[in-house]
């Protein structure tokens, strides 16, 4: 060490050459808003995303909110009917070609009216954000919104537990208002949450990592191991540019894991889980009921006209004892959107061998709840008023 | 709270027009002040406590000092102790004050609630020792109660339990029927026993006020919420740099100079210290914890690329989060020194020092090389005076095994390679290049021991990256392709072709690059290293 004192210290500010002036970073501001502006907008031009009529977002790219979005921008036709809602619309046992969207353009004939909108998943919280942030394209059109009582069946399920839960799409949820009291995440990823929902470009990274990086940023995707033991790091020496291939990858051609050929298609007394008694939460408290009626607010704020399915749950699965507490909530359900003048249906439970959990049909359960739904004249007359 | 994180965003996007806001005000330093504390109190509220407590002492015991004669003259010990009286009334009214906090603090730590009670009786020891300073109205006491107060709490936070647990394991070796309690036994009222962020930064910048004041080498600075402020400033409070009072204090008597410059060079220089941390750091930390963690499941290429890659990691980490802290300090107006200047360039280990954390081995080589003898006396003290600081340093980074040989380890290489360094040979015939790459060769061997879990680790990955096998080392070509690519602009600055990265096109290409790659490819928000410090 030289003896030296403080004073004849270094008085560097710059130990390197990226070092801007005002007109410099007026150039670089441009340059960065121009590609974070533009980028997303070309990436939907230049990468391919084909739909059927039966699409729906893969089961892998569920958290692809900008995908959401750009699917929804793609139905351009005002006729087209949107669906929203959780597993239930998306279709958690049944193949894409047997959800209750296909089934309803089934029924009435048509090849695509009726859009599968909904995102495995979801719960009423994330489907105010999804909605809020995602679905603005859905303006002045006919949506049916689905009603799950599945999400009020309990505390933990309405997200009301202390304790710290994990869930599926927390970055749809509100982040600070209403508090959701599982939801532990620190502010930084509350607000990261935020940004991501306002800055299409941290939206379209999402989609980049979704689509082509296994959900992952791109430095821990070449981190990746194979989950072999001794681990080995396949990506390691890949080049990650080759991975994007500009097609927007679709649900495996065969899914082991839905329709009939898969072991988890069948009725939920063969899972030999007898009734079950629910913590059925008061509506009035419940957090998920409160953020479905603000979507159903904001959906008919743009102008949509919103018919709301409510179930049909599986009551088969109640207790005996316990159906009483649902069926209030049922009613208080149907009370509300009586008095807020929402269309809606309650079709009666489908038949209990139809059902592969409490509010999941099967692939027959969803033929015949369309079947229910079309001809009811209710359903009729919403679909032909203007 | 970190830099690089969303809530820091919203943190400055208050705190900083209000500043300006209040520039023609005298409130702009109590809210520098404010902010500074609510800024470390978002890490734990109880934190604050601390640095109040040790920013009032050293206030005070400033002021103290200051009232006491120059030059030892007031210092008659015994005829003091034997016939008390005062030169001065702040002197005097000190005694009384300090004499019944003893009383008081000894009673508490006596009869006063049992988990007080270890607090009260260190206080208690204070304040006798404030008593008596008064009374010989001696400014070495007050020097010593800072340097004793200062010292206590960074032993106790940071060192005790690793002493302990040594003393405990030394006495059961022996078979003495003695076990001393765990540190967290003494914190007050059950208060969690964990080690305050940043306190070896805000200590030794407290520090180095009372000892530069004791040697006049600083004016006393009568305002205490500028003394305050000098000691929180929160770009630099947590990792510092650490800075002196004669640089840093002069800077908030007036309101700094709002300038154009000032936004647009502190703008540069965060945005490089953000891509440092989020592109840069992150990303190594994730390679080097994957072989350091299990150092025996890699062989030799692995471990070698995951010391490399430490070696860089340590460097992007602090140096970003030290170019993010002169950044912000910058925007407001503020200077902080340079801390760290292309380290891995240096030719030697000498040059490496002046080079590498400059605000921590100047705080050394001013209060601690120095006083020893610094380069006086014959070569034997010099080694000797070489070897003390390097061992602080190295124990100062962390209470561990690890921290004392990284330390020694480089106590060493500058006494081997002193000599050498200062020869015509190895300056004018060794190619600057190999000089380059032999320091870094050897600062990557050291990084080894700052960074394994355990002694017996350090020297097994020491061991294996000579013995073991030469397998696939399975790391990211991208991030060795980052890290090849900075450094390759590290040694294009001291080219010729430097003038090149001078052009505006490659100033603006280069940061519309980084904040590209930072929104597409940050690596998570982990905290800093040097927080542990």
């Amino acid at each position: 060490m030289k003896e030296q004192t403080t004073s004849q210290l270094p008085d560097i500010s710059f130990v390197n050459e990226v070092r801007l002036n005002a007109r410099h970073w007026t150039v670089a501001f441009i340059i960065i808003a121009f590609i974070l502006l533009a980028t997303p907008r070309v990436w939907k031009r230049v990468e391919r995303f084909e739909t059927t009529a039966d699409y729906r977002i893969p089961y892998g790219l569920s958290r692809d909110y900008w995908l959401y979005q750009r699917r929804l921008q793609q139905i351009d036709d005002p006729k087209r009917i949107i669906l929203f809602g959780d597993s239930v619309i998306w279709g958690e046992y049944v193949l894409p070609e047997r959800t209750l969207s296909h089934f309803l353009n089934q029924e009435s004939g048509s090849r695509n009216q009726f859009v599968n909108g909904g995102v495995n998943g979801l719960f009423p919280l994330a489907i105010e954000g999804l909605v809020d942030n995602y679905a603005k394209a859905i303006r002045h059109r006919k949506v049916i919104l689905h009603c799950n009582l599945l999400w009020m069946s309990s505390p933990k399920a309405d997200l009301q537990v202390q304790k710290e839960e994990k869930f599926n799409h927390s970055r749809l949820v509100p982040q600070f208002r209403p508090r959701i009291p599982c939801y532990k995440a620190d502010a930084n990823e509350r607000l990261s949450a935020i940004i991501e929902r306002n800055v299409q470009f941290m939206s379209w990274v999402t989609h980049l990592q979704n689509a082509y990086f296994h959900d992952k940023s791109i430095p821990l995707w070449t981190l990746e191991d194979d989950g072999s033991d001794p681990a080995h790091y396949p990506n390691s020496y890949k080049n990650p540019l080759a991975q994007i291939k500009m097609a927007v990858p679709s649900d495996p051609a065969v899914d082991p894991l839905r329709g009939p050929a898969s072991p988890r298609h069948k009725p939920w007394t063969a899972n030999a889980s007898g009734p079950t008694e629910f913590e059925w939460i008061e509506l009035n408290t419940s957090l998920q009921w409160a953020a479905f009626q603000r979507t159903v607010q904001k959906l008919r704020k743009r102008g949509d006209d919103v018919l709301v399915i409510v179930g049909p749950f599986n009551e088969y699965i109640v207790a005996k004892d316990n159906l009483g507490p649902y069926q209030k909530l049922h009613d208080g359900v149907v009370r509300w959107l009586t008095q807020e003048k929402v269309d809606y249906l309650a079709p009666e439970p489908l038949p209990s061998e139809l059902y592969a959990d409490a509010s999941h049909p099967l692939t027959e359960g969803y033929q015949q709840l369309a079947k229910r739904i079309y001809s009811d004249p209710g359903f009729r007359k919403w679909l032909l008023q203007k | 709270m970190l830099f690089h994180t969303w809530p820091f965003l919203v943190f400055v996007l208050i705190v900083l027009p209000v500043f300006f806001a209040l520039k023609k005000t005298r409130l702009w330093i109590p809210w520098l002040m404010a902010a500074s504390y609510f800024f470390y109190g978002w890490w734990n509220p109880y934190y604050l406590v601390l640095v109040f407590y040790s920013t009032v002492l050293d206030y005070l015991l400033v002021t103290l000092m200051d009232h006491c004669p120059l030059g030892g003259k007031g210092s008659e010990p015994q005829r003091r102790l034997t016939h008390p009286h005062f030169d001065d009334a702040v002197l005097k009214y000190a005694f009384i004050v300090a004499a019944l906090l003893t009383v008081g603090a000894f009673t508490l730590g006596i009869w006063g609630p049992p988990t007080l009670r270890p607090t009260m009786a260190l206080l208690g020891l204070i304040c006798l020792l404030m008593t008596l300073g008064a009374l010989l109205s001696s400014r070495k006491i007050w020097l010593l109660i800072s340097l004793i107060n200062n010292l206590a709490l960074l032993l106790f936070f940071k060192y005790a339990r690793f002493v302990i647990e040594n003393l405990n394991a030394a006495f059961n070796w022996m078979h003495w029927s003695v076990t001393l309690p765990d540190p967290s036994t003494l914190m007050p009222f059950n208060f969690p026993y964990v080690l305050p962020v940043g306190i070896s930064f805000f200590t030794f910048q407290s520090l180095s006020y009372t000892i530069d004041f004791y040697f006049g080498k600083v004016y006393r600075e009568r305002n205490f919420l500028r003394f305050a402020t000098f000691v929180c400033f929160f770009p630099q409070l947590m990792a510092g740099p650490i800075e002196r009072a004669r640089h840093l204090l002069p800077q908030f008597i007036e309101f700094p100079e709002v300038r154009l410059k000032n936004f647009t060079d502190g703008a540069s220089l965060f945005v490089v210290g953000l891509f440092k941390k989020l592109a840069l750091a992150n990303y190594l930390s994730f390679y080097v914890e994957r072989v350091y963690e299990n150092p025996k499941s890699f062989g030799a290429p692995a471990l070698m690329l995951a010391t490399f890659a430490f070696a860089w990691q340590i460097f992007f980490d602090f140096s970003g989060y030290t170019d993010m802290a002169r950044g912000i300090a910058q925007v407001m107006g503020f200077r902080l020194i340079l801390n760290f200047n292309n380290p891995y360039l240096s030719t030697g280990l000498g040059e490496f020092w002046t080079r590498w954390h400059i605000s921590l081995s100047s705080w050394f080589r001013d209060y601690v090389y120095i006083p020893l003898g610094g380069n006086r006396g014959g070569a034997f003290r010099i080694y000797r005076n070489l070897f003390i600081t390097f061992l602080i340093s190295g124990i100062w980074h962390g209470a561990a095994w690890t921290f004392a040989i990284w330390g020694i380890l480089h106590a060493c290489g500058i006494m081997v390679t002193r000599e050498l360094e200062r020869s015509a040979m190895y300056r004018e015939d060794v190619p600057k290049i190999l000089k380059q790459i032999a320091v870094f060769i050897f600062v990557c061997f050291t990084w080894i021991f700052f960074r394994a879990e355990s002694l017996s680790d350090a020297f097994l990955i020491s061991g294996r990256i000579f013995k073991a096998a030469w397998t696939n080392p399975e790391v990211p070509a991208l991030m060795l392709l980052l890290v090849f690519v900075v450094w390759l602009y590290q040694f294009l600055l001291e080219l010729p072709g430097r003038e090149v990265l001078k052009t505006g096109l490659v100033r603006v290409s280069v940061v519309v690059a980084m904040v590209v790659y930072l929104c597409i490819c940050s690596s998570g928000a982990g905290s800093f290293i040097y927080f542990q410090f």
